[in-house]
């Protein structure tokens, strides 16, 4: 096999030659951005799990949405926070010492008599979001948005060689060369760019810290029937942040339809799941289609 | 409860059961003997039960795993599978040393027919899964002729049924890996033709077995409370010596009967009578036994501490 370069090649450069330089450049941009990747998603080494409020968890289990369930879980448990006939939250007390920011915000929301569904809207909710995960990210157990744009760096430079090599297959097919093999190697490497696009938006010391959190508190699983009117607002809040709503719905079925929240179990897997509501939530998952709806479950939520 | 008519008008639940009880004690004779010999102490894996324990149920698991001075516990056998491990919540308790006994419904060891040997293999698995030191089973019958009654009924104090019994304790014992202790159950009523009292009615069972007594408290109150009798010349008269753990249960007054619901309080009246029992002859474990309608943790806590305290035995909470 000859690799001299001949007048006819395109830019000048063999096809063998090409294919090599190209692979290999391939691969060193793979492994360095699964390398980098890693590196910046790993979070801090270990995590102490037992100081995550429910706020927290819910937060880096289900994003928003599910921070604001488990206030909303938290706040009625103490029975602070009811529903009107008319579906409108309200308030039926004062709020506790140790309440959170976005209880408060919650909690004045409720006051200014909102749909549950508005909450996610509300300017004060919003902003107390954004203190939940701002903490988390000073934590190390959020992603920045910056954290998140250099973990996807590497799909960018992959997308670059994809673009190269399509641009060589395009002259290549112009002067009737072959690019069989070139294309091959696009299909892979179009592959890992897309992969390594897919970043989440929490560590893995937060999926680690989940994972655990989970494991620790499998008697707050809609399968285990929980009595939540034994643990009380605070179980009932970590077993929204860690299970879903379909936990809000076990603790108080009559609150959660009046306020229209819409069911949704995730299953200790960390994907959302219609059999784990449907099971455990006795006379009150008699709801049919409102079962296992809702949010992706582990990655998919809130961003 | 309906039962009485129905099963007192049908001699034909009772016509198998003497027969079959009193065919060949010699078969039966090995069982009763090892029981016997480990009776009183236990044979399985732990130390029997000590102090005051709760029943574990799915639903309180987490409330159960955090009292600290928790060493006993009971697991309804029946909701553990007895292939693959126990619940989470369960192994941890097991694991920490705790000592779960494994409490039958659905043996039905008061019915005519034998008992079934795939209800009494599942008990045995699940005292292995656990490590038990004994397991637990109710004087009652839950299916006569193949009708399931869904719950526990009563058997007539007579020596039929006393036959009946003890053959099926035999055989469920030939098949266990550790002692059996027996509940007697609360009865809105007494069946017409009782022969023997209720104290006797056990002492007979329990001589010819060699099982230990499961005392229900509650029942001791509800029996006395719904016939008009002295729960304490009840107790007077029952072999106390030979209980193996006491079962504490809420109820409540109603329509003029008081009715065992284990989702009620334990009314103070029930806690007078562990105090009685315990003046006594103290049982080595008093159990919380509660199965719905759960109240706040700190309820629930009160309620093991004030069995703690009406037994001398130390707090769990």
């Amino acid at each position: 096999m000859t690799v001299i370069a001949a007048p006819g090649d395109t830019w000048g450069i063999s096809g063998p030659t090409f294919l090599w330089v190209y692979l290999l450049a391939a691969l060193v941009v793979v492994v360095g951005s699964i390398v980098h990747r890693r590196r910046v998603l790993a979070g801090p080494p270990a995590a102490d799990v037992g100081q995550l409020g429910p706020q927290q968890v819910a937060f880096l289990n289900g994003g928003n949405q599910l921070a604001i369930w488990t206030s909303l879980g938290g706040l009625r448990g103490t029975g602070i926070v009811g529903v009107r006939p008319d579906r409108r939250l309200t308030v039926g007390g004062q709020l506790r010492v140790g309440a959170t920011p976005l209880d408060r915000a919650v909690h004045h929301a409720a006051s200014r008599n909102l749909y549950a569904s508005e909450l996610g809207r509300d300017g004060w909710v919003l902003r107390a979001l954004e203190q939940l995960r701002d903490g988390l990210q000073r934590q190390g157990l959020a992603l920045t948005q910056a954290q998140r744009l250099s973990a996807r760096r590497g799909s960018f430079l992959l997308l670059s060689l994809v673009l190269l090599g399509v641009a060589r297959i395009v002259a290549g097919l112009a002067n009737d060369h072959p690019v069989g093999f070139l294309i091959l190697l696009l299909i892979p490497l179009a592959v890992a760019a897309a992969l390594i696009a897919r970043v989440p938006w929490r560590t893995r010391a937060a999926d680690v810290a989940l994972r655990e959190l989970r494991r620790r508190n499998l008697h707050l699983a809609p399968a285990s029937d929980p009595a939540f009117s034994t643990y009380g607002a605070a179980g009932a809040a970590l077993g929204v942040a860690l299970f879903g709503t379909a936990s809000l719905w076990a603790m108080d079925p009559g609150f959660a339809e009046q306020a229209e929240i819409q069911r949704q179990a995730l299953s200790p897997g960390g994907t959302s799941s219609g059999g784990t509501s449907c099971s455990g939530g006795g006379s009150s998952c008699s709801g049919g289609s409102s079962c296992g709806g809702g949010c992706g479950g582990g990655g998919g939520c809130g961003g | 409860m309906t039962g009485p008519g129905t099963a007192t008008t049908d001699p034909g639940v009772w016509a198998a059961g003497p027969g079959t009880a009193t065919t060949d004690p010699g078969v039966w004779a090995a069982g009763a003997g090892r029981d016997a010999a480990g009776a009183g102490e236990a044979a399985g894996g732990g130390p029997g039960p000590t102090g005051v324990g709760i029943g574990w149920r799915p639903e309180i698991a987490g409330f159960v795993a955090e009292l600290p001075g928790l060493r006993f516990v009971e697991v309804v056998a029946e909701a553990v599978a007895p292939h693959g491990p126990p619940p989470a919540g369960l192994a941890e308790l097991v694991e920490r040393g705790v000592t779960v006994v494994p409490h039958g419904v659905r043996l039905s060891l008061g019915g005519a027919e034998p008992v079934d040997p795939a209800r009494v293999a599942h008990l045995a698995r699940v005292a292995e899964l656990v490590g038990a030191p004994l397991v637990s089973e109710h004087i009652a019958f839950v299916r006569a002729g193949g009708l399931e009654a869904g719950h526990l009924l009563p058997l007539p104090r007579s020596r039929e049924a006393v036959a009946a019994v003890v053959a099926n304790v035999r055989r469920a014992q030939a098949e266990l890996p550790v002692p059996l202790a027996l509940e007697p159950i609360a009865a809105l009523f007494d069946w017409p033709d009782d022969e023997l009292d209720e104290a006797d009615f056990l002492t007979e069972i329990l001589d010819a077995t060699g099982a230990t007594l499961l005392l229900d408290i509650a029942n001791v109150h509800a029996n006395s409370r719904n016939r008009g009798t002295d729960p304490l010349a009840l107790l007077d008269r029952l072999p106390l010596d030979r209980v193996a753990y006491v079962h504490v249960a809420g109820g409540a007054e109603q329509g003029g009967y008081y009715h065992d619901t284990h989702t009620d309080p334990v009314p103070p009246v029930v806690l007078d009578l562990v105090g009685a029992l315990c003046a006594r002859h103290r049982p080595p474990a008093l159990l919380l036994e509660r199965d719905g309608h759960w109240p706040p943790a700190p309820e629930l806590r009160a309620e093991l501490d004030a069995i703690a305290a009406a037994s001398g035995y130390p707090v769990v909470t």
